[in-house]
Parts: structure tokens; sequence; C-alpha cells
């Protein structure tokens, strides 16, 4: 079996999908040994693809593996859907499967008991299918509709609980606030189409390069250069904006929280939202050749995400959030990296962030398994009862924060590494200070769970480290957290058949051999320490100096503790413009448009009739009157017409 | 197989005859000859649309004529002749409507108040149905769609439920006797046109394709085509000739809601393409913006009403509306994509409004109300019924593996290719608004916390189970592989001229 | 010869006395008596014109007797309706048989 193959991979967790779908029900355990077999059938194949891609790669030049089918043909339009394997893929598959497969097993005792278990495990395998789906498409309608189809099982898991009002709304409000990308994601697609006359990535990024789209116009607006491109792609962005969480969507990402923390884990950290940064990689082709003002978005929404999330990050309370804040953080940083144009530190960052982001959420997951509190004011001294927990939970927030040597480190380190050689200088600066705030807030959530005396003696006294099926996962995530990140190493990329370090496998036109950048290791970690120290300072024991700076900036503190009142303004948008709209439209349908124009026009001929029925006046002299009048005038008309 | 195509027609009309002689203290008799009526129809319509050949020469199949008027007066050869084919536009509106009726007698099983009357009325409306997608003369097809309009008004005035909204009443007498006015209107103009089309041809016949190889003047054309376009455009719902399909749909009973939205607003837009645009390419060429314009409008409208009602079918009505916007899109885009997406369109709406009919049908049975705001948490007592809502749903929004995204999807793709990038940005932007009143109406109605006074609230009967996993098995086959309604419809599109590829 | 203008005179008063009777009269049975004068004004020019335009040919002669065999015809409708409005409303005033009048 060899890349050509690789369609299989999605096909395993499609397949387990519909067979959990029909029979989970008469199945023993719901069927989550089926789920599970298929999400490991797909990491198994993941690695004879691997091997024939890499054995390509190294023959001669980095080879895509194509197959693709006819979907949609007449005349001369036609639609092949077909996956590819490429070096973007490669990777994107490596964690997905793996983390996906991790998660499920800890899934079958995090989930046990719950009166939907087998339902958990249909919607896992669907996701799975989708998302192995979207990494593998080779043309965006494609990509779109597993796009879509990550977006729906999104919706699902999040609202897995939908008894409670909560989770209803925010699975809701998920949906539709990355549909609303989505509307200007297939605008893009269809945009790239009408010009390029193919959905087909590659055929597309061929047609562009040959200048198809240099002074294409859209209606008369009366483009030119690569204005249309541009526009194109800032589209497409718009796509990724929603399903990666960036300002202005970002507001979905933490309230899909709601979910249970393995789906967390999995979708909304490690997997489904990094297929926008992950989109906007395989389309990066487009965004070089379009003006530059389309990477200054890209980069611009990245890091005024990272700004804000970090700093919200700092007054949250909830535990789940505050790794929802740090994954908006983490993603925004790989925007940043796009922005600045590498696509090798974006990548990086999203392949190690996969494992450390799992490892902190599936880690939380234990700590409300344990403790049934996901509120950090109510943890505390949980180290002592869950001293694996902890452990891993402190691997995972040390490489968050980006501290040599765990994997964190290598992959921040890269990002800034390329904002400082691309991007301004203050654009570094505020990349540089969102590390130190990562640190802050990252010390914060581990100090007030894991360290010092509990506030909740009762949860605390009953917690305890979870069962093996849910630690192993918890180790092995750590494992990788920590080791991941070397492969940005020449030799540690070669000793595992790689043709070289990391950016030396997934680059964008040219190589990027690992270089590392003495100046920028020393600011991000002498930022990384400040961070952790000034943490500790601040959330140590009573957290006392965090209270009083709390208190002393006030107004920064409510502003942050209420998100930027950015989901409020949204709310108002929607209660006060949009729904407004829908009920003022809805009374000119039913008052104007039915009750006057439809009904008023009945209403004229009842009115009508009604008037005219006075000239029957039932005297037949008056009918004799007007027959002989009428006769008259007819005569007296004739003759006139004579004359 | 041309009797095949008499038979669909046939059977509905002798079933209506049939019931008539059964007498009425038999109800089950008579739902079991409807259930076998339609059962064969159903069979009968599958046949057609999968023997339907698309390949090798193009055009008309399975042709039965049977000629009325002949050589009399001013008709010369073939006059005026029941002249029945299909080609690969109508063969999978044929299918529909075999779908949709089966699955209305399903729904419908329970009707106990007169429901001889019921049964053939309406079956005397599919036979109209059946008429219209066959007919390949311009008499009968007026002749067939007045059949299928009128019995409406007596399904619904007698069967149909008048509502309190509050401030404001809406009445089943009002409710279908705006509903027939309305499409009687629509018929006037489309009988105008007939005639018209008939003198400037001067062929002494309404055969369609005979009438199809007369070239018209251009001015004429531009004048006449405003009547087909707006006769029909009546009956599918554009804007602003809309109004009756939602406080119809309101009034209506089940049964008739799903024929009505699923198969009778079809009829409308397949008669834009079937006579307008066949008929008359140059002014269907003139007047493709101002039907673009008011399919977007019709799009966008429908979708912004619907978020403001609370009433399930008002609902499901507004979101006929807007969806019949993108068919009405499709056909304005005049080149082969738009068109094909127009009639996956009218297939997939018509699969998936039955399918939501069904649903509303399902919970108002029991709960006797259609308002979503006093319900909550019910998916936890009817979670087949939630499920059935929410595939109907997704559908209706353009999830990727469900009919409608693959229809929508080649709407937008015409839109784009016609040009009209502002139509096509429009339209994916109600699809959005289509997301949010469907979601809003999911989270308020069937999620959340259960609300106890819908204590007592059971799932769906296995009857209506059963017609909504048959209209899901058919969005899933269209969403996943729609290669036959592809193959089927772009032969036939390619013989419309004026269609550019 | 008798010239033809006295016959169309005579008819012509006999139809100006039946219009008269027809508008002024408020009872059936003379309005009905109006009528007939009417149609005999008519017979008289279809006899004279007959007469005098054609003498070979019969049409206006026949067409006099098609309206003699018309007239008694309708006599016998109209009074026939005469008599059950007399029946019912105890009237033959035309004024009173508005029952169906709106």
């Amino acid at each position: 079996m060899g890349a050509q193959e690789a369609y299989l991979i999605p096909a395993l967790p499609a397949a387990a999908f519909v067979v959990l779908l029909l029979f989970g029900k008469y199945l023993p355990r719901g069927g989550d040994f089926i789920a599970i077999a298929a999400i490991a059938g797909a990491f198994v194949l993941f690695f004879p693809v691997l091997a024939d891609f890499l054995d390509k790669a190294n023959g001669t030049d980095f080879v895509s593996a194509e197959k693709s089918w006819k979907w949609v043909q007449f005349d001369n339009f036609e639609i092949r859907l077909g996956f590819f394997v490429d070096q973007i893929t490669i990777v994107m598959l490596a964690v997905v499967s793996f983390v996906a497969l991790l998660v499920q097993v800890y899934s079958v005792a995090y989930m046990r008991g719950d009166p939907k278990y087998g339902w958990y495990f249909t919607c896992m395998s669907l996701f799975a299918a989708s998302m192995l789906t979207l990494v593998l498409a080779d043309n965006l309608l494609l990509l779109y509709a597993a796009w879509e189809g990550v977006g729906f099982c999104s919706f699902l898991l999040i609202g897995f609980w939908w008894e409670r009002r909560s989770a209803a709304e925010a699975a809701k409000k998920a949906f539709i606030t990355t549909r609303i990308g989505d509307v200007g994601f297939l605008i893009g697609i269809l945009l790239l189409w009408r010009e390029a006359g193919t959905f087909d990535i590659t055929e597309i990024f061929d047609f562009a390069e040959r200048g198809g789209f240099r002074d294409a116009d859209i209606g008369g607006l009366g483009l030119s250069g690569n204005a249309y491109l541009t526009i194109a792609v800032l589209f497409l962005f718009a796509g990724a904006v929603g399903k990666s969480g960036q300002f202005p969507l970002h507001v979905w990402l933490p309230d899909a929280m709601e979910g249970p923390t393995p789906v967390s884990a999995l979708i909304h950290a490690a997997t489904m939202v990094v297929a926008g940064v992950y989109m906007v990689a395989r389309m990066f082709p487009l965004f070089v050749l379009a003006d530059d003002i389309a990477l200054d978005v890209v980069a611009a929404l990245g890091l005024i995400t990272v700004l804000m999330s970090a700093t919200m990050g700092l007054v949250e309370t909830d535990i789940k959030r505050v790794i929802a804040y740090s994954t908006l953080n983490s993603l925004g940083l790989m925007f940043v990296a796009l922005g600045s144009g590498s696509v090798t530190a974006a990548m990086l960052y999203l392949f190690v962030h996969g494992f450390f982001k799992a490892l902190l959420f599936l880690a939380s997951g234990s700590v409300i398994h344990a403790t049934e509190k996901q509120d950090i004011r109510e943890l505390g001294g949980l180290a002592a009862k869950m001293p694996v927990t902890a452990a891993v939970f402190g691997i995972g927030t040390l490489a968050m924060i980006g501290v040599i040597p765990l994997s964190g480190f290598w992959a921040k380190d890269e990002v800034l590494h390329a904002v400082d050689q691309h991007r301004s200088v203050v654009l570094y600066m505020l990349a540089l200070i969102s590390v130190f705030v990562t640190a802050l807030y990252m010390t914060r959530l581990f100090v007030r769970t894991f360290l010092f005396e509990a506030r909740d003696r009762v949860a605390w006294g009953h917690s305890h480290d979870a069962e093996p099926l849910m630690t192993l996962p918890l180790v092995l995530l750590a494992v990788l957290t920590a080791v991941g990140g070397f492969v940005v190493f020449g030799f540690v990329g070669e000793a595992l058949g790689f043709p070289g370090g990391f950016g030396k496998f997934v680059f964008f036109e040219d190589p990027e051999p690992f270089d590392f950048a003495w100046d920028v290791a020393i600011f991000s970690t002498a930022l990384a320490v400040g961070g952790i120290v000034t943490g500790w300072y601040f959330w140590s024991e009573k957290a006392e100096p965090a209270r009083r700076a709390g208190e002393a900036l006030q107004p920064a503190y409510e502003t942050l503790r209420n998100r930027y009142y950015i989901d409020d303004a949204y709310q108002w948008v929607i209660d006060r413009v949009v729904l407004t709209l829908g009920t003022i439209v809805a009374w000119f349908d039913r008052n104007i448009v039915n009750d006057t124009a439809v009904d008023g026009s009945a209403g004229l001929g009842l009115f009508a009739g009604f008037e005219l029925k006075f000239l029957e006046t039932g005297k037949l002299p008056n009918y004799a009157l007007a027959i002989v009048a009428g006769v008259i005038g007819l005569a007296v008309l004739l003759l006139v017409l004579r004359l | 197989m041309g009797g095949v195509l008499f038979a669909l027609i046939a059977i509905p009309v002798c079933t209506a005859v049939v019931i008539m002689a059964v007498p009425s203290r038999y109800p089950q008799l008579v739902r079991y000859i409807s259930l076998l009526s339609a059962g064969a129809q159903f069979v009968l319509s599958i046949i057609v649309f999968f023997a339907y050949e698309f390949q090798g020469s193009r055009g008309l199949r399975f042709g039965f004529r049977v000629d009325w008027l002949e050589n009399v007066g001013f008709l010369g050869k073939h006059g005026i002749s029941l002249h029945l084919a299909v080609d690969g536009i109508a063969a999978p509106l044929v299918m529909l409507t075999g779908l949709v009726i089966f699955a209305a007698v399903f729904v419908s099983w329970n009707i106990s108040y007169r429901n001889k009357d019921f049964f053939v009325l309406l079956f005397l409306l599919v036979a109209g149905v059946f008429g219209v997608f066959e007919s390949q003369d311009l008499f009968f097809l007026f002749f067939w769609y007045e059949v299928a309009v009128l019995p409406m008004y007596l399904l619904i005035a007698v069967w149909g439920a008048s509502s309190n909204f509050g401030t404001f009443v809406r009445t089943k007498e009002y409710g279908a006797m705006k509903l027939v006015l309305y499409l009687v209107a629509g018929s006037v103009l489309i009988f105008v046109g007939i005639f018209a089309t008939f003198v400037e041809a001067d062929r002494g016949t309404f055969d369609l394709p005979v009438l199809g190889q007369v070239q018209y003047d251009s001015g004429f054309q531009k004048a006449v085509f405003p009547f087909y376009m707006i006769g029909f455009g009546v009956l599918a719902g554009m804007w602003p000739f809309h109004t009756w399909s939602p406080d119809g749909h309101v009034a209506a009973p089940t049964g008739v809601s799903m024929l009505h939205a699923g198969v009778l607003m079809k009829l409308g837009a397949f008669g834009i393409l079937r006579v307008g645009m066949t008929l008359l390419p140059a002014g269907a060429e003139f007047w493709a913006p101002v039907l673009m314009t008011l399919g977007v409008i019709g799009a966008l409208y429908g979708a912004v009403s619907a978020l403001a009602q609370t009433d399930l079918k008002y609902m499901v009505g507004y979101s006929s509306v807007s969806h019949m916007g993108y068919v009405l899109m499709g056909l304005a885009t005049m080149n082969d994509i738009g068109v094909n997406g127009a009639v996956l369109q009218m297939f997939a709406h018509g699969a998936m409004t039955a399918l939501m009919f069904t649903n509303v049908g399902a919970v108002y049975d029991q709960a006797h109300t259609r308002d979503m705001t006093i319900f909550g948490g019910i998916a936890k007592k009817m979670p087949r019924h939630s499920a059935f809502w929410a595939i109907a749903g997704l559908s209706s929004l353009g999830l990727p593996g469900l009919a409608g995204f693959v229809a929508e999807f080649h709407i937008f793709v015409g839109t784009f290719q016609a040009g009209y990038y502002w139509a096509g940005a429009a339209g994916i932007l109600a699809a959005a608004i289509t997301a949010t009143y469907i979601l809003r109406m999911l989270a308020r109605a069937y999620f959340g916390p259960l609300n106890e006074q819908w204590e007592n609230l059971k799932e769906m009967r296995l009857g209506e189970q059963f017609a909504a996993a048959l209209l899901i098995a058919f969005l899933l086959f269209m969403g996943l592989w729609p290669t036959p309604f592809i193959d089927r419809i772009s032969d036939s599109v390619r013989n419309i001229p004026g269609i550019t590829s | 010869m008798i010239p033809i203008n006295n016959f169309l005179v005579l008819s012509s008063i006999l139809f100006s006395l039946g219009i008269y009777g027809v508008l002024a009269r408020r009872n059936a049975v003379l309005i009905l008596m109006s009528v007939e004068l009417m149609l005999q004004a008519v017979s008289i020019n279809f006899i004279a014109f007959a007469v005098y335009l054609s003498p070979q040919a019969f049409t206006g002669l026949i067409f006099a007797v098609f309206v003699i065999t018309i007239a008694a015809a309708e006599v016998g409708l109209a009074l026939a309706i005469i008599l059950r409005l007399y029946r019912n409303k105890s009237t033959a005033n035309v004024d009173e048989a508005d029952m169906m009048k709106w």
C-alpha cells in the first residue's frame, strides 16, 4: 500500500460511523470498540503512506500522490473529488490520527456511564472521517464539504449534552459563527473557480502562476493587477477566521467548552480549529501571489487574536475556558507566522500544539472528572492528590509558555524568528509581549489548580489520579510534548527517515533549515521566565497581589472579564439589529405585502362591486330607459360616423 | 414505455373514482386503497426516472399521444392531443411527485373526518401534477395545471386549521381562498401567454415540440415572456407574489402542505423553464436580470422573514419562499450549470420541505400548537423526530452530503459563471441566514431542558417515521451521488435554446 | 300606389307609442302590450320594404310571419310570468317586482 491509497485512511472511520449509526444500539458497549479500531486502523495506515511518501521524497523531489474520481460532469463542467498527499498533509495526518486515537481511548473511561455513550463514539467517528478527508482533499470543493462536515460534528459534540440550555446555545453559536466565515470561504472558492475554471488546488496554483488571475475583474468594478486574486484570498481567509476562531469571529470557541472535555481536546484544540491554519498554508501560493495586503491582514488579525485572548485568559476562572483562550492564543500565533511568510513555523507550531494542547485539555478533563469542579477558584492543591495529572499538566503548561527544551519553545522560537525577519519591529515587540502574558496566565492556571491549599476541601478530598486508560494517553502526550520539538533538528529528521529537519520537509518554495537565533531565544526565554516569576508572585498562596491588582485596575479588569464586550456587542447586534430586521420584514410582509397589497386589491374589488350594485335599481322602466337611450346613442353615433 | 406515463395520470384518477365508490363506513379500506395506489405511483415514477435513457440521442422519452381535436376549425395536425413524454428535467420531478404522494399518504393516515373525500381530492391533485410534468401539449399542460390547483381549495378549506396569532387571525377559508384566487390569477396570465404563442406560431397546434421549432419575433418574445414568468412565477412563490404560500401552509393539513410545497410550487418553476424559456429564449434572455433580482430578493427576504417567525409552519413556509428564490436564480443564470442547479434544487427542496412538514405535522398532532417558543427540550421525548428535523434543516442550510448543498452549489456556481457576483454572494448569505433560523428553532424548541408541559409527548407514528426515512434516503442519495440526477437533467438542459454552457 | 313614406310614418308612430308605453307604464300587462306594438311596427316596415324593394322575393313577408310567431310565443311566456307575479305579490306593478335585486 502506498500513498495512492491514502483515501483508505478516512474511509475507515467513515465506515465505523455508518455501522455505529445503523447498529450502534444493538452492539455491546455502544460499539466503542469499532470506533477505536477504525481510528487505530487509520493511524496504522498512516505509516505505509508516510513510508511511501518519504521514498518518493528522498528519491527525487517531493512528489504528491494523487487519486481522484469524477463526481459531477456535464458539458465542460467537471468536478473531480480526489485525495492527494504532500508534506502539509503528512503533518496533519500525523496529528489528527494520533491525537484522535488517544482521545478516543481516553474517552472510553471519561464518558463511561453516559446515557449517550454510543452516540458519542458515532459522532467522533464522523468527525475523524471528515477531518481526515479535509486534510487529504485535493480540491476546494471536497475541502469545503469536509470543512462543513467537521463544523457539523463540532456542533453535535458541543451540543452533546443538549439538555443543558447553555450547551444548546453554545452549539448554535459555534455553528452560526463559523458559518458566517464560511460564507466568505465559499465566495472565495467560487471567485477562484470563476477564473481558473477548476476546483483542483494544484491546477489553481498553476493557473495563478501563469498569471491567470491578472487583471481579472468582478462585474465591472474595474479591478486590475492582482486585485481580483487578493479579494479572492481574503474571502478564503474569512473561512479560516471563522473556523480557527480569529478576531472578530473568535467568540464561539470559549463557549464551545460546553462539550465533553475530550471533545475540546480533539476538536477545539488539536484538529478542527487548526483547519483554518491548514487551509491558509495549503493555499499559501495564492496568498503570496496576491497583493501584500492579504498577508498583512492575516498577520494583523492573528496578532490581535493573540493579544486579546492572552489578556482575557488572565481573568478567566473556568479551567477549560482558560485553555480555550490559550488555544486562541496559539492559533493567532500560527496566523502571525503565516502572515510573516513562514509556512514552516506555522506548521511546526500546529504540529506540537496538537500534542501539548490536547494534553492540557485531557489533563484538565482528569481534574474535572475527579473533582467535578471546573472553576479554579474552587480548586487548588491538587498536586498532592493527583501527582501524575499535575506533572503532565505542568509539562503542558511549560510547553505552552515556551520553556526550553520543550516542544513549545522550538515552535514559538520559529514563529518569533519569522516575525523578526519579515515583519516590522512593532509586530515583533507585540509578539514578545504576548509571550510574557502567556506565561503569566498559564502560570496562574497551574498554580491556582494544583498548588497551595485546596479551596474546596470536599472535592479535594475525593480527588485522585484517573485510571490507567485515561492516564496512559496523558503520559504519551506528555512525552511527545517534551520531545516533539526536536524534529527541528536535521539529525533527528534524518534519523526518522525524513530528508532533514522540519524546515527541510515542510516549507514554501525554499527549504528553511533550522537556524537558531540566539537573540530571539534569549528574549523569549527571558520573557517567559519573567512571566512565570511574575505569575508566581501574583497568584501564589492567597493570591493577594492579584486581588489588589484587580482592584487597582478595576475598569481593565471588568473589560477583560466581559471579554472586551465583544460577545455583548454581537448579542446586541443579533437581538437589536438582525432580529429587528427580521421582525420588520415579517411585519412588512404581513401588513404591507399581504394585508395592504393583496387583501387590499381584493377589498378594492369587493368595494367596487358594492358601490356599483346600486346601479341595478331593480326597476324595469329604468332598464328599459337605459336600453332606449343606448339604442338612440348608438344610432346617433352611427350617423355621426357616417357623416 | 409511454404507457407508464399514461398510467401515472390514470392511476390517481382511477383511484379517486374507486374511492368514491367505497362506502364511507369503511375508512380503513379507503386508506389501504390509497396506500396501494400511492405505492404503485411511487414505483412507476422510480421506473420512469431510472429507465430514462440519457445517452445517445437527446430529447423526449416514453412518448405517448392520443389526439383529441385534430383538423377541426383552426386546429391542424395534432391540434390538441394528450401528448405525454418526459425529458431529463421532468423525470426527476416525476419521481419527486411519486415520492411525496407516497409519503403524504402515510402522513395523512389518521385523517378521520371525511377521509374518503380527502383522498379523492388528494389523488385528483396528484393526477394534475403528474399531468403538468408529463404534458407536451400546451393545452393539456394548462388543463392539468388547473386540475392540480383547484382541489387545494377544498383540501384546505375543509381539512385545514384556522389559527389565531394574537395580533392577527388566519382562518382556513382565508388561506384557501387566497391561495386559489392567486393561482388562478396566475393561470389567467399563462392562458393569455399560451394563446398569444399559439396565434403567433400559426401552426394550428398546441404541441410543444412543434411550437418549440418556431422562430418567434424577438419583440413578441419580450412582450409575452413576462406573462409566463409572472403567471408561473406566482405558483413558484416568486417575490412579491408569494404571500399565498406561507398563509396557505399555515392553513393546510400536513399531507396537503407536503404536496403543496413539495411539488406544487415546483410546477411554477417547471412551467417557466418548460414553456417560457424553451419557447421564448430571447424573451428569457431579456428578462433574466429581472428574474434574477426577484429570485435574490425572494431568497433573502424569505430567509429574513423566517428568522422572525415563531410558528413552525410559517417558518417552513417562508423558507420555501427563500428556497424557491434559489430556483429562480438558477433559471435566471441562463447557463447550464445554473439551470441544472435550479432543477436539482426543485428536487432537493421538494423532498426536504416535505420532510419538514411531516415533522411539523407530527408534533402538531400531539401538542396542538406550532409555537416554537412554548416548546423546549422535546428532543428528549421525540429523539427520532428531532433527528429528522435536524436532517431536514441541515439539508436546507446546505450541509455537504445532503441534497440541498449539491443544488445550491450548482446555482451559486451558475450565478458566478453568468457574472452575477452580487447575486451569488447574496445567495450564499441567505444560506447563512437559513442556518441561523433553523438552528434557533432547534435550540429553542428541541434542545435545552425539557419543558414539563410536554412530559406526555410520544415519538412520532411509525408511518410518519417511515415517510421521513424515505425522504431522507432521497436527500442522501442526491447529496452523496448526484450523478444520476445530473446526467438526466443536463442531457435535457442542453436542448433548451438560449442556454449557454 | 300608396307612397312608402306613409307606411314608414305609421310604423314610426306605432314604434314610438310602444316605447312610450314601455317606459311610462308600470303595469306589466300594459308594458307587454307596448312591446307588441313595437313588434308590429317592425312588421309593417318589413312588409312595406318587401313590397317596394323586391316584389319578387318573399323574404320580408316571411320575416313578418316570424315576428308574429315569436310575438305569440313571447306573449304566452310573459303572461305566464306576469300571472305568477300577480299570484305572489297580488300586483302586476313592475316596480314592486324587485325580489332579485342585490
